[in-house]
């Protein structure tokens, strides 16, 4: 029994972190139509520079923040730069290009930082929480990752259920010609998704840093998994992404527990047939219209 | 009639031509057949060998050093006119610890390259993928830096490992947890490869079955996060010792995450996994965070502190030990961008002594250079190689394991700290005598002969 709540507290634990990378894949798909396969290692990223500024003596807490904001800036600059001039080609060429993206980004981070495994300090202590006489599975560490995701979360639904921005944003990706005609200006708003999903993606690399071997491929596993998370929540919903991440989070902690952790990615893949052949459309997306 | 002239002299031009190629291709055939009767690789002035090891990739770190560890020797041997007038060319691929490249690189370089050996080739999946390849191209696959059992096998006369077996590792280990920790739960974890496998083999020679509580594994493609529900189940099933196959990562992987759930129970790692410059930084980074103390961050060192470990020879941190100057000397003249960048560690140490052996084996082969020659010298005199090693090399023409025994030794924060550019800062005390046992079932019994000291030759001009 108590086996079974520690593996549920990890499953909590871990979930709570690909529910933030699956957000931020949900963020761009929403907006733009595609899977960004560089959003684990763009937040890869810009823990290293986290890690070179927490190195120079800035505090945690100053680095936390701007490290959010460079993973703002990273996200917008990629939809510009990288995303943009490929719009209206092929649907894969995006893709496509986040694949060597991702390639990119772990290369020039090996050559920079150097392949090495390192340590990351987390922003509380990792000890376990007490009840009582007994230590639990659940670390001060761990209440701060859930509290960070659910803000993140809570401060997306309301962007865009209870704002006017939120609402262009919701326009635009669901229909960017009519919402250009109508006035909305569709390029910036895209962007802005980027940026969005861009502090989702650097929330979730300084998230794992600490309990990981953080090192240039540190997200690659984690991001498998959120795009999981992402695709069983039906890939346009947050609420989805979350409670997929949390599915996802859990599942895979149950498989490894016990059934061995050779088989955490394929429970994974499981979980992703069954939920696909359950529902198609994910749980959390409305089934689409049928073209006649 | 000029046409037809000039087309007649076009013609004599292109049986010129042709036959001007069918000489050189003839000249070819035949200076290739004249080079397979004489080894390939050898010349009367030089002998080129080759290696594949991971320069990128989740192995890179610390592995990266061995090779051009072993070059930093080779260049002290070339610069004393090489062994029996032969330069030693050295030819490290990079093959990323991908099995597939392993098997690209190794065919590189011995068709195109054409090596006389393969020598200090590194990683057990990736040199088992081409131990059939190179034996079936008479290429000796020497000293390949893993401990799996798989090397000496009467299939592949060509191949040999170096440093101990890990099943003789976990035997040594095993028999010092029964006899230091009798009575008490022991839990395995382990990783799920021969690695791990071999290693378990060996702990299970050693200590009774019903001691044993838990067994937990780990696939390492899949390693990325903390090892929680192993040691949530190791912890659940009472183990008070936990004996670990583990790579450096999973190592701090592991003590992580049953330090959050109050788990502290007494370690024993396999000598790769408890590599301090390795793991310790992991370690240490854990009880920081946001605003620690410099205090808190040296706590961490408790998490080290107290593992118990093996080694084969002596530590850098042990600096009064005449080989760690000898190689610290070497290093420093002969590789000194890589001594600048990572200093003597256990990596390069492994590298120098690994090279010296090979050098060995070469003089031990004599002025007429065969394959045949160089592997029957090893299995002749391998024995009195002299080595940094505790103990002997086991080379016979049945047993091609290098050293099958190591001292087990307990890890200190309390030691000398930072003798090395990287910054070692755990060190450690013998806890047993010198080791011997074999990856059979012989006994783990106490080594009574001699140390080598490093040659005169070595420590004279290095």
């Amino acid at each position: 029994m108590s086996l079974f709540f520690n593996y549920t507290l990890n499953g909590i634990s871990n979930g709570m972190i690909y529910s933030a990378l699956a957000l931020a894949l949900v963020l761009i798909f929403r907006a733009t139509k595609i899977i960004n396969f560089a959003q684990g290692a763009a937040g890869m990223m810009t823990t290293f520079i986290a890690s070179s500024l927490l190195a120079h003596g800035v505090s945690y807490w100053w680095a936390f923040v701007l490290v959010l904001a460079i993973g703002f800036a990273f996200g917008a600059m990629t939809e510009r730069i990288l995303i943009r001039p490929l719009q209206g080609k092929s649907e894969l060429n995006p893709v496509i290009v986040t694949i060597g993206l991702l390639v990119v980004l772990e290369g020039v981070a090996g050559a920079i930082y150097g392949n090495a495994s390192r340590g990351f300090p987390a922003a509380y202590s990792q000890s376990g929480l007490t009840f009582g006489h007994s230590r639990i599975a659940f670390s001060h560490f761990d209440v701060f990752i859930l509290v960070a995701v659910l803000v993140l979360m809570i401060a997306i639904l309301i962007l865009f259920r209870a704002t006017t921005l939120g609402l262009r944003m919701r326009a635009s990706a669901f229909a960017g010609e009519i919402s250009r005609l109508l006035g909305v200006r569709v390029g910036i708003l895209l962007t802005l998704g980027w940026g969005l999903a861009g502090i989702a993606g650097s929330l979730t690399g300084l998230l794992v840093a600490p309990t990981s071997s953080f090192g240039p491929y540190y997200m690659d596993l984690v991001l498998v998994y959120a795009f999981t998370g992402a695709v069983i929540g039906g890939l346009e919903s947050p609420v989805g992404a979350l409670i997929g991440g949390l599915v996802t989070g859990l599942c895979i902690s149950y498989v490894g527990g016990y059934l061995g952790s050779g088989l955490e990615p394929m429970g994974a893949l499981v979980l992703l047939m069954v939920a696909l052949m359950a529902r198609p459309e994910g749980l959390f997306s409305r089934p689409a219209a049928r073209r006649v | 009639m000029s046409y037809r002239k000039s087309t007649s002299g076009w013609r004599w031009t292109r049986a010129l031509v042709a036959g001007a190629m069918g000489i050189t291709l003839a000249t070819t055939v035949l200076s290739a057949t004249a080079g397979a009767a004489s080894t390939p690789g050898v010349t009367s002035s030089s002998v080129n060998i080759g290696a594949t090891v991971p320069l990128t990739g989740p192995a890179a770190p610390g592995y990266s050093e061995i090779a051009p560890a072993m070059g930093a020797l080779f260049s002290w041997v070339n610069a004393h006119g090489g062994v029996n007038g032969r330069k030693i060319n050295y030819t490290y691929l990079d093959d990323g610890y991908n099995p597939a490249n392993t098997a690209t690189q190794t065919r590189k370089l011995v068709l195109q390259d054409n090596i006389f050996a393969d020598v200090g080739s590194l990683g057990t999946p990736t040199q088992a993928a081409v131990q059939g390849f190179l034996n079936s191209q008479k290429v000796p696959q020497l000293f390949i830096e893993s401990g799996c059992n798989c090397w000496s096998n009467s299939k592949f006369p060509g191949s040999s490992g170096w440093q101990p077996p890990y099943t003789v590792e976990g035997k040594i280990l095993g028999a010092y947890i029964k006899s230091s920790f009798a009575g008490k739960k022991v839990g395995y974890l382990f990783q799920a490869d021969e690695f791990g496998q071999d290693f378990v083999k060996g702990l299970d020679q050693e200590l009774p079955a019903a001691s044993v509580v838990s067994r937990q594994n780990y696939d390492v493609a899949t390693l990325a996060g903390p090892l929680s529900n192993q040691m949530a189940a190791l912890k659940a099933a009472g183990a008070q010792v936990v004996a670990m196959a583990t790579i450096p990562a999973a190592t701090a992987l592991a003590m992580l995450p049953a330090a959050v759930i109050g788990y502290s129970p007494q370690y024993v790692v396999s000598n790769v996994g408890a590599d301090a410059p390795t793991v310790g930084p992991l370690l240490s980074a854990f009880a920081q965070k946001g605003g620690a103390t410099a205090a808190q961050v040296a706590a961490v060192g408790g998490l080290l502190n107290g593992v118990i470990t093996d080694a084969y020879f002596s530590p850098e941190s042990n600096v009064s030990n005449p080989w760690v100057q000898v190689e610290k000397k070497l290093l420093a003249k002969y590789a000194p961008s890589l001594y600048a960048k990572s200093g003597l560690d256990g990596n390069t140490q492994y590298g120098i002594a690994l090279a010296y052996t090979f050098v060995q084996a070469l003089q031990a082969a004599g002025k007429n250079l065969t394959r045949a020659g160089l592997l029957a010298a090893i299995a002749k005199s391998g024995k009195s190689f002299v080595t940094p090693g505790f103990v002997p090399l086991s080379y016979s023409s049945s047993v091609h394991y290098g050293f099958q025994g190591a001292e087990v030794i307990k890890l200190s924060s309390t030691a000398p700290p930072a003798v090395t550019p990287s910054g070692s800062w755990i060190g450690g005390t013998a806890v047993s005598p010198v080791e011997v046992t074999n990856v059979g079932s012989g006994p783990v019994k106490k080594y009574t002969g001699k140390i080598s000291a490093p040659p005169k030759s070595l420590s004279k001009s290095a």
